[in-house]
């Protein structure tokens, strides 16, 4: 009993701005809380694409698994979620919602196919959701006048993440892990990959991970519209016409 | 005495802005200017087509430090289409990039076309282009760009340069559609990644802004399936975008032309396009 109340009483302390004390224990805990299988976004249902990829012969073993995931994050739109999630944590943490309400505006415009606005928009609604259910009503209050069909999911983990506290660099490794291990685990089922095998995959996306925080941590401030881009035409492309693959264990 | 100027800081510039403007059943172009390299003809049509501008760079290409500002204007219920006179030559730059700012304006219940002939970045090309649209809900935009890398016809590849393509469109002030293609350091061998390009060296891009946009992915998806290049195309949020990677531009062209007469109706290509 005594412990609920503790809880209760260092969230509504955390959710009064971005100067809330924010311990490295519940810094971590809530990183392993929001990138857990069991925080319900449904992120299991969501291949980014890597199911089109099979089928169509590009994943035939590990390597190349790891070479596609590679290239989402250096060249793909794992750099545009990133993009998104430091002007999204900087936006919160600085309670400018002007900058908010434009970054969120940019994350559903740079969904270049339905199934990639679908991915980033239905984790994105789900996140606040139960962030709403656990945290308290306000928890996201700064993107309250986004609607869930245009709320995309970097923004709101950012968002959180900066309400709670959390430094970016921690934030962002955070997101982006849980969305490479995503990838990893569909690939898994898709190749198909052995556990260990996709572990040694994760493993090794780990320096391209690193590369890809700092260079975003590095972002100037300024208009992300100017800052997003990518070069993954056949992904891109993949991603419109997973939509007509005859067999289909994923939604994207 | 005058020093010789070098051949390097010798840069071409040109602007032009145009509107079309509905007056009963006819579009006309409206006032406005163009300089430097850029002109504007407006071939004569049959009765009943398509109003069709042409718009030719004088210059004969594109190559570093070069700039060019073109806005086009679509006033209520205009109905035009707009395409340049050839393929758009962007040479090896020294250093800075040749610079390609596009405005377009869409206004209510208006029919506009972007629909541009080829860019070929030759090895060494460095490329900075924006296209910039308001739509106002309810009318109609459709776009195509098509990039080749390296002067596919000739085998070559784009083994250096640089290409930031940006594609902003809005709807009714909304930022509705924001991409920006990337491509440095050796684009050749980003296109080499299976993701990027599987070793594509042309792509392409057909956007279509209109209320009844989700109506033509069906039609077009029947089209794609026969294509020569390797296609697919989605809509969302009044929105149909269909890409394209070929290994050449020819087979690119191949594909584009059924697709762009699937979302185009009646109205054949404009002239210059057979040429």
């Amino acid at each position: 009993m005594r412990m609920a109340t503790t809880i209760t009483t260092m969230t509504d302390a955390a959710l009064d701005g971005p100067d809330a004390p924010a311990d490295a224990q519940r810094t971590l805990l809530d990183l392993l809380t929001w990138t857990s299988p069991g925080w319900p976004i449904g992120a299991f249902a969501f291949s980014g694409g890597l199911e089109w990829a099979c089928e169509a012969g590009y994943l035939p073993d590990a390597d190349h698994a790891l070479e596609w995931i590679e290239t989402l994050l250096a060249h793909g739109p794992g750099w545009n979620d990133a993009v998104l999630f430091v002007h999204a944590h900087r936006a919160a943490a600085a309670r400018d919602d002007a900058a908010m309400a434009a970054v969120a505006e940019l994350a559903q415009a740079c969904a270049t196919s339905a199934e990639r606005r679908l991915e980033t928009t239905a984790q994105g609604a789900a996140f606040r959701r139960i962030a709403r259910s656990t945290f308290g009503a306000h928890a996201l209050a700064p993107l309250d006048a986004v609607g869930d069909a245009e709320l995309g999911y970097p923004v709101v983990f950012a968002c959180l993440s900066a309400r709670r506290g959390v430094p970016i660099e921690l934030a962002l490794s955070a997101f982006v892990h849980g969305a490479v291990a995503n990838l990893v685990s569909a690939a898994q089922r898709l190749v198909p990959l052995g556990q260990t095998e996709a572990q040694r995959i994760l493993h090794a996306l780990r320096p391209g991970l690193a590369r890809l925080v700092a260079r975003a941590f590095a972002l100037p401030d300024g208009d992300p519209l100017d800052q997003i881009g990518g070069a993954t035409l056949v992904a891109d492309l993949g991603t419109m016409a997973h939509e007509t693959q005859y067999t289909r264990l994923f939604r994207t | 005495m005058l020093a010789p100027t070098p051949i390097a800081a010798i840069r071409s510039a040109g602007n032009l802005s145009l509107g079309f403007a509905r007056a009963g059943e006819v579009t006309r172009l409206t006032a406005g200017y163009q300089s430097g390299c850029l002109r504007a003809r407006l071939p004569r049509v049959d009765p009943g087509e398509r109003v069709e501008l042409v718009v030719i760079n004088t210059g004969g290409g594109l190559t570093g430090g070069d700039v060019i500002d073109q806005t086009v204007r679509w006033g209520q219920g205009a109905v035009a289409t707009v395409t340049t006179q050839a393929a758009e030559k962007v040479y090896r730059a020294i250093d800075a990039p040749a610079l390609v700012r596009t405005t377009i304006a869409v206004g209510p219940g208006a029919d506009a076309e972007w629909l541009p002939q080829e860019t070929i970045l030759f090895d060494g090309a460095r490329l900075d282009r924006t296209l910039a649209v308001d739509v106002v809900g309810g009318a109609r935009f459709l776009a195509v760009e098509t990039l080749l890398f390296g002067r596919t016809a000739r085998g070559e590849a784009m083994a250096r340069g640089a290409l930031v393509d940006r594609w902003r469109i809005r709807r009714d002030g909304r930022l509705i559609h924001a991409d920006s293609l990337c491509l440095e350091g050796c684009p050749q061998a980003m296109l080499a990644l299976p993701a990027v390009g599987g070793g594509a060296a042309a792509a392409a891009t057909i956007l279509l802004v209109a209320p009844d946009a989700a109506a033509g992915l069906s039609p077009l998806r029947a089209v794609l399936a026969d294509a020569a290049s390797r296609s697919a195309a989605s809509s969302w949020n009044g929105l149909l975008v269909a890409r394209f990677v070929a290994p050449d531009g020819e087979t690119l062209r191949r594909a584009l032309l059924p697709a762009l007469a699937c979302l185009r109706g009646a109205s054949r290509l404009p002239r210059v396009w057979s040429c």
